[in-house]
């Protein structure tokens, strides 16, 4: 198990360090030459060789990617060219709103997607097992902002039980922090009900169908305990996959949402980088939200173990 | 029969069906009743198709009219779907934006599974390359999709050929991968081991016994893909990193309405049901393939 764990954990740098590479590539790709940007107008061409030489930018591209690389490995992720703000800094300061985002969804997917993924399995062929493949297939085909505008105008134009966009903080109180939260985390959790519970249902499809389910219910285990101990247990693995997997489609989603929602997170912060062209920035949120992604399935790959313990490595 | 009674055998007496007949239906008829969803999401698509040819003759003006006198007006006979806060015509926009979504849908699908395929081989023959293509491809793929798309528009010029490459690179390295995966178990085939025996050259095995066998789940995947692309340009554009804003996507639409969305909903929900519509079309259409091509694939991807 140490040496599966060690082996698994060595794996990801070599992902890690294509991610870096594309990121580096992108700032070396950038249309507009820094050196001549910084010296402004007025500046002969001698003066720019001198930034640029200054800068380091005359040096070849595998040593500045080097170097860059160092930087980053110590926590730098370098500066702002809009705010001229370090970007760890201004990650750091947008990085709570999203980060409740994305724990809000993962939990309210979970409650919401299995019990119907399970239901679906259980009653299979009913309406009600039509209705979740129906509700499945709506998930993935209304994109994020969609759903986002049709629950904002019904929830809180409408009805006015909400508030329609902004974020409050958790510290100014549990309330008011999930009032702001509700709308953001139903319309991003829908995509993402959609994929669990098509998964949780496929699976508990297969678990069901298994002697040792038949063998539960013979010697009169009551339903409930059949369903959500012997089979869900046995169906965790490719669920919690795809809950790994479905992390880079909860990122995509969360900056759109955000742009919704006009919640001050990571999200807003990539868009108006974009906006700006403001590459260290796009660089540092790109780079992050890949790390988080790379460690949120490192660590499903380990908990495989705990789940299943028939699989050994 | 009729030799039978001729040679001089009783005939056997004429019994009354045990079972009830069987239904006589058409071909055509059987095929709906078998793929209700690959007709359904077919149909839909098919009259997204039409009417993105016919946009000039459905009633539609120029999409990029401007008229400043009749900004935001509601949906009235005049203007079907009303006008925008700069006057244009969101009727006119919307028919002409089924094009932009289409034509980024279908060329980010073929691209991808060209591109897809093509390192899915590489890999899946090529030992030595397996182990390097593979990790940058799975490198490639923990970037999240969008993320991925919008860092590739922010060093290019806003225009719907850099959003069909961006969005392409972003879905190439799963395809890629899902190829992989189908040749890698194609080669242990004996059909395939045959081939070899027989002293078929490698492009020829390729050519003719790993491509053909791919193209089941290329093309279901190819579907997954063309509904998400159409997803993933109109959210580019909603954040106003996709089209060019002079061009009438579905996205831009939305993005343009977005300032006004609380007292003129009209101009973000026409373009979203259109959007809801043909994502949702795609994706049946997907879904149906699948179950016909192959029960099993239904866990690969």
């Amino acid at each position: 198990m140490l040496a599966y764990a060690a082996r698994r954990i060595l794996a990801t740098i070599p992902v890690m360090l294509v991610v870096a590479f594309f990121v580096f590539s992108l700032l070396y790709l950038a249309p507009g030459d820094p050196a001549a940007i910084i010296a402004g107008d007025q500046a002969s061409p001698e003066d720019v060789e001198r930034i640029r030489a200054s800068l380091g930018l005359d040096r070849p591209f595998l040593v500045r990617f080097g170097e860059w690389l160092w930087q980053i490995m110590h926590g730098n992720l370098g500066t702002s060219i809009f705010t001229n703000l370090p970007v760890s800094h201004m990650i750091a300061q947008r990085i709570e709103p999203t980060l409740s985002l994305m724990v809000l969804t993962i939990t309210f997917s979970i409650v919401v997607a299995i019990p119907l993924g399970v239901l679906a399995a259980w009653k299979h062929g009913s309406w009600i097992d039509r209705g979740v493949m129906m509700l499945a297939v709506f998930g993935f085909s209304v994109p994020v902002f969609v759903i986002g505008y049709v629950l904002a105008y019904v929830f809180a134009l409408q009805l006015d039980w909400l508030p329609v966009q902004g974020f409050t903080p958790i510290s100014d109180g549990v309330w008011p922090f999930l009032r702001h939260m509700i709308l953001p985390t139903v319309a991003l959790g829908l995509v993402f009900v959609a994929l669990l519970a098509r998964i949780t249902r496929a699976t508990m499809l297969e678990v069901l169908s298994q002697d040792y389910v038949r063998t539960a219910k013979a010697k009169g285990v009551d339903q409930r305990s059949v369903l959500f101990v012997h089979a869900l247990k046995n169906a965790a693995v490719p669920i919690i996959t795809v809950l790994g997997i479905g992390v880079a489609l909860l990122i995509g989603g969360a900056v759109i949402t955000e742009s919704v929602f006009a919640i001050p997170g990571l999200g807003r912060l990539t868009v108006d980088a974009i906006l700006r062209r403001d590459y260290p920035v796009i660089q540092g949120v790109i780079l992050l939200f890949s790390f988080v992604y790379v460690l949120v399935n490192l660590v499903v790959d380990l908990l495989y173990t705990l789940f299943d313990p028939r699989i050994r490595y | 029969m009729s030799t039978a009674t001729t040679t001089g055998y009783a005939a056997a007496p004429v019994l009354g069906d045990v079972l009830p007949p069987a239904k006589q239906r058409g071909r055509a008829m059987t095929f709906v009743h078998r793929h209700p969803t690959i007709v359904f999401g077919g149909t839909l698509l098919l009259i997204m198709i039409m009417i993105a040819i016919l946009a000039p003759y459905l009633g539609t003006v120029d999409p990029t009219a401007l008229a400043p006198a009749k900004r935001t007006r509601e949906p009235s006979a005049l203007y079907w779907f009303g006008t925008d806060m700069l006057g244009r015509d969101v009727y006119s926009r919307v028919i002409y934006g089924t094009r932009i979504s289409l034509i980024v849908g279908f060329s980010v699908a073929a691209i991808a599974s060209v591109a897809g395929t093509f390192i899915g081989l590489i890999s899946g023959y090529i030992r030595i390359l397996d182990a390097i293509v593979m990790r940058v491809m799975d490198g490639l793929m923990s970037i999240p999709s969008i993320l991925l798309a919008i860092a590739l528009m922010a060093l290019t010029r806003a225009s719907v050929q850099n959003v069909v490459i961006a969005i392409s690179f972003a879905e190439f390295p799963r395809v890629s991968r899902l190829i992989r995966g189908v040749v890698l178990s194609l080669r242990e085939q004996p059909f395939v081991e045959a081939a070899t025996a027989s002293g078929t050259r490698v492009p020829m095995i390729i050519i003719k016994h790993i491509l053909p066998n791919t193209l089941a789940p290329l093309m279901v995947n190819a579907t997954f893909i063309c509904a998400s692309a159409m997803i993933t340009e109109a959210a580019l554009s909603f954040i106003g990193a996709g089209t060019p804003p002079i061009i009438p996507s579905w996205g831009n639409i939305m993005a343009e309405g977005r300032a006004l969305w609380q007292v003129k909903p009209y101009i973000v929900f026409f373009p979203a049901v259109f959007l809801c519509v043909t994502v949702l079309a795609v994706n049946l259409l997907g879904d149906g393939l699948r179950d016909a091509l192959d029960p099993r694939l239904a866990k690969r991807i």
